[in-house]
Order: structure tokens, then C-alpha cells, then sequence
């Protein structure tokens, strides 16, 4: 369990994260969504203790991190796959990781296996590509067991076979009880990956949830069609509903379904298709950050 | 679980980092090379013009501390090991994987001293005691010799080795407080030799009394069996040179955890 309690954080005159507050629970995978810039990363190193937060407080199973003795038993955390030092290969940074908090180097070839890089386990880590960091950076945070942990746009640089990996990944660790917390800027990748959401745009909250409470009522559309498209029409201008063509049939703005087809038999048209329209997570998280984006295309295009 | 702060694992795993980069081995390497090979070449020079030097020049001669000039060379090697032992954490991100991983950051330090201070003392030390013997192989016979039995003389090269850990903790303590390793090794080779060139522009009157304060000037008294002249005893410098160590590493380790990573 992750607790984030009116975090805040300024960076001179920038107000990195504002008042930051939410929990992320065990057993589901939290992703954590936002444009890029909208203090994400910001947040990962507050609860991680590297940065200091100018006001509030994050907390892990109830303590601060900086409180915690040997954090890689309880928090495993990928913030950059690849800071680690290039020269050293990838057996040595996981001993020197273990080492530091008396996690035993059979760990190490445990978590070698599982991430699938015990073949260039004494290669240099300066030769790894991209995809290959990103295991190492999550054998790194799988080191220790831990509860809890925290993977910062872990799907960056990874080709689409490692994507579906990691996504499935995580799957597996929630369904052990464990706390997932995964940031993206990418709300596709984050609607196949994670149960829980939260947004933040400019460092604030926007909106927390889960993906079928977010992506349900965002939009009240119905789609509607019938072999007899003029009687349709007539009938929707007739009882004053707001809607506009689509194809072969309508989308109504104003009604939901159940009205719709009460609508359709008293008008006495026989309805082909009836479909409340869901509205995307994409559709969603760019209708919730529009504002909230920090450097948009209108902004360039008026400043030159 | 142990709730007590456990330094001793944030020592193995900063002993199993230093041993795994090849800096610090290169460097290591570089440190006994420099301070055996040149001194060789130095006393070796010394012996062969020995009958050149005029009566003064051989009546102030002394078989100690130019036995151990190689010293002068190592100490740069030695101020890179240190910087980079912290530096390239900045450079290659790692300080955050290090950090998460110890969040008391004093302790982190702690342990990375530790293993500098325990590595250079054993190469420093081993290299000193080597330099000086090899040195008055080399001069015996010709120039006059000196021997560790004398304990002015046996301090001498104990203080060369401690002369050369302590410089590794200076660069340690820079490379905390400006994280850059060409920066930090830049003011590291300045402290060493710009700083005597500014003083040489001062009066004479100042420079008396201020070039001993310089870190090689330190160097120079701890490694000489007689004070020279406007220059601290052994003892003192040692506490001198101490002094700045802790200030420095006091410094970095007072930035480091106050800063954002």
C-alpha cells in the first residue's frame, strides 16, 4: 500500500506536484497517467524518498521510505533502466544491490531467470539494449520480494513482444497480493494493463478510478440505426432529441438506450442496432488533460 | 528483520561496486605503478649524478623522502579513484539505485569511505614501504641510505601511505560536492598545483607562513624525517591534512543529503 497525503512539490517557481493525494492498494495494477511533464516521475521520487517534498507526505505500508532499513525488501522500484553504471555487468549491480540489504545472491539468479536475461548475466551493462535494461531494471526491483512496487513508464523502448511480457508481468505480480504502481503517458498501453487509474495533469490531481468507472457515463451516446432510416430521423426531430448522423444510422446525444427504444416503438420504427457508445480510456484522458498540458500544439503554433 | 542500521552490508555492497569498475582497479594499478616505478627512476637518477652534487647539496640530502617522490605522481591516480568512486554514480544515474536502495544517506557515505579508506590504505601503504626499500637498494653503495629501524625514518613512510589515503578521501569529498567527475577532479589537481603557484605570487613574508597550509607542502612535511624549514611537524600536518579531509567529506555529505536525486 502506497499513501500519498497532499503531496507537494516546488521546483523554484514550478509547482511540480500540487497537492498530490491518493492511495494505491495491493492487488490490482495502479497506473499512474498523465501528459509528460505532469509530474509523475516527480511524484515516484517523492515516495521514494530521493526528492524532498516541500509539504505532505508519502508513505509505504504506513512508514516514510527514508525510514526504512533495508527498503529493497519492501519497495522494489525501476524510476531509469539505464542508470546503472555501464561498466559493470549485470550479475555485479544485482550482488552489490543484494549486498546493501542482506538479500542472499541466490535471489540475484532467481530474478536473472524470471526477467529472461540469465544468458548476458556477465555482460556489460553498457551493451545492453534498451529492452534488455528494462529487465535488468526489473530484476533490480524484484530483488528483494518486495510488496510494493513502482515501475516509471517501464514500457519505453521496448519492442511489442516485450510489452505484452511486462503487461502480463504485472498482472501476475498484483494477482500475488502484491502493489503495482506503473506511470505512462500512454493511456492505450495503461487501459490493457491496469485496473486502477489515476490521472494528474500539471502536477495535480484529475481524476482516480477504476478503468470501467472512468471509461463508463464519460460519454451518454447511443448509436442507433434502422432498415427504415427516414422514419428514424423523423421520429428523433419529432420528440426533440439532439443527435447527428453517423454512417448508416445516429448517434443521440440526449437520450440513453432504454428511452431510445421506447422512442422507436411508439414511433413504430423497427430498430437494426442499439449500442450505448463507451467512450475510449484514450477519449477520456484527452478530454480530462486538455487543459492540463503543459506544452500544447496551440501554444507552439501561436508562439510563432 | 534486523531494525538495527546495518553499515556492514552497505560495506560489502559498495567493496563488491569499487572492485567491479575498472577505474578503481586501473587506478589502483596506476597507484603502485607511479609511486614504485618512478621512484626507481628517481633514486636511480639521484645514484648515478651522485658525484656532481656539490658538498652542501649531499650534506642536506635526504634518503627518505626523495626515496618516496613517486608519491608525488601516485597522488593524482589517487584523487581520480576517489572522485570517481562517487562521481560516476552521478554520471551513469546509479546515485538513485544506490539511494533507494540506502535511503540513509550518511550511511551510504560512511560505507563508501570505509572501503576507499581501507582499500588505499593497504595499496598506499604496501606501495610506500615498497618505493622506500627499492629505493635504498638502489642508492646503497653510492648515497647515503636510510633505515626503517629509525623511527623518524619508519614514520616517514607510514605517513606517505597515510598522505595518499587521505588525498583519496579528498577526492571522495569532492566528487560529492560537485557530482562532475572533470569538474572534481579538476579543483582536486588545483588544490594540489595551482595553489602553490598562486602563493608563489604573494611576499615572501606570507608565503612563509601560508605555503605549509598547501596540501603537498602537508604532503612534503609528513613525509620528511626532519621538519623543514617553515614547515609543520610530521604530526601536525597529518592533523592538518585530517582536518581538511573531514571538512570536505563533512561538506559533500552535508549536500548530499539535502539534495533532490
Amino acid at each position: 500500500m502506497i499513501s500519498v497525503q497532499h503531496l507537494t512539490k516546488r521546483f523554484g517557481s514550478t509547482l511540480a506536484v500540487n497537492d498530490l493525494t491518493f492511495d494505491v492498494r495491493p492487488g490490482v495494477v495502479t497506473g499512474f497517467l498523465g501528459p509528460n511533464g505532469s509530474g509523475k516521475s516527480t511524484t515516484m521520487r517523492l515516495i521514494l524518498g530521493l526528492d524532498h517534498a516541500t509539504s505532505g507526505h508519502a508513505s509505504v505500508n504506513g512508514k516514510r521510505y527514508r525510514d526504512l532499513d533495508e527498503p529493497l525488501r519492501e519497495v522494489g522500484a525501476l524510476l531509469d533502466a539505464k542508470a546503472v553504471h555501464p561498466g559493470r555487468s549485470a550479475r555485479q549491480h544485482l550482488r552489490a544491490l543484494a549486498a546493501s540489504n542482506r538479500i542472499p545472491f541466490s535471489r540475484v539468479d532467481d530474478v536473472l531467470e524470471t526477467t529472461g536475461i540469465t544468458s548476458v548475466a556477465e555482460k556489460k551493462v553498457g551493451t545492453f539494449s534498451m529492452g534488455m535494461s528494462q529487465r535488468l531494471g526489473i530484476a533490480a526491483a524484484l530483488l528483494g520480494d518486495p510488496g510494493i512496487l513502482l515501475f516509471d513508464e517501464p514500457v519505453n523502448g521496448l519492442d511489442p513482444e516485450g510489452i505484452r511480457w511486462i503487461r502480463e508481468f504485472f498482472h501476475a505480480l498484483a494477482k500475488e497480493g502484491r502493489t503495482v504502481f506503473v506511470s505512462s503517458h500512454l493511456m492505450s498501453e495503461m487501459a490493457l494493463t491496469a485496473q486502477q487509474i489515476i490521472v494528474i495533469g500539471r502536477g495535480r490531481l484529475i481524476t482516480q478510478g477504476s478503468v470501467d468507472e472512468l471509461t463508463a457515463g464519460a460519454k451518454g451516446e447511443v448509436f442507433v440505426r434502422a432498415r427504415d432510416s427516414n422514419a428514424l430521423e423523423a421520429a428523433l426531430a419529432r420528440e426533440g432529441a439532439t443527435y447527428r448522423a453517423e454512417g448508416p444510422g445516429f448517434i443521440v446525444e440526449s437520450l440513453d438506450a432504454a428511452a431510445l427504444g421506447e422512442l422507436a416503438l411508439r414511433a413504430g420504427v423497427a430498430l437494426s442496432t442499439l449500442t450505448p457508445q463507451r467512450a475510449s480510456l484514450e477519449e477520456v484522458f484527452m478530454d480530462l488533460t486538455s487543459d492540463d498540458v503543459e506544452y500544447s500544439a496551440i501554444h507552439h503554433a501561436g508562439d510563432s | 528483520m534486523n531494525p538495527q542500521p546495518n553499515l556492514a552490508s552497505v560495506i560489502r555492497s559498495e567493496w563488491i561496486k569499487f572492485r567491479t569498475v575498472r577505474s578503481s582497479v586501473t587506478g589502483v594499478f596506476l597507484t603502485f605503478v607511479l609511486t614504485v616505478g618512478l621512484g626507481a627512476l628517481v633514486t636511480s637518477t639521484i645514484r648515478s649524478h651522485w658525484g656532481e652534487r656539490s658538498a652542501l647539496r649531499r650534506a642536506i640530502f635526504d634518503p627518505v623522502s626523495t626515496s618516496l617522490s613517486g608519491t608525488l605522481f601516485a597522488q593524482f591516480a589517487i584523487g581520480v579513484i576517489g572522485v570517481l568512486f562517487v562521481s560516476s554514480e552521478y554520471s551513469s544515474g546509479s546515485i538513485r539505485t544506490s539511494l533507494a536502495a540506502v535511503p540513509r544517506r550518511l550511511r551510504l557515505v560512511a560505507a563508501k569511505c570505509v572501503v576507499l579508506s581501507i582499500v588505499m590504505i593497504i595499496v598506499a601503504e604496501l606501495a610506500s614501504f615498497i618505493t622506500f626499500i627499492l629505493g635504498q637498494s638502489i642508492y646503497s653503495g653510492v648515497v647515503p641510505t636510510a633505515s626503517l629501524a629509525n623511527a623518524a625514518v619508519l614514520r616517514s613512510v607510514l605517513f606517505a601511505g597515510l598522505y595518499l589515503t587521505l588525498l583519496s578521501l579528498i577526492g571522495l569529498g569532492l566528487g560529492l560536492i560537485l557530482r562532475q567527475s572533470a569538474a572534481s577532479i579538476s579543483v582536486f589537481t588545483s588544490l594540489l598545483l595551482i595553489v602553490p603557484i598562486i602563493t608563489l605570487l604573494l611576499p615572501q613574508s606570507w608565503q612563509n607562513t601560508m605555503d605549509r597550509y598547501e596540501p603537498s607542502q602537508l604532503g612534503q612535511a609528513m613525509m620528511s624525517p626532519t621538519p623543514a624549514a617553515f614547515s609543520f611537524s610530521a604530526w601536525m600536518a597529518l592533523l592538518i591534512l585530517t582536518l581538511y579531509t573531514a571538512a570536505i567529506v563533512g561538506a559533500g555529505s552535508a549536500m548530499l543529503a539535502r539534495r533532490d536525486h
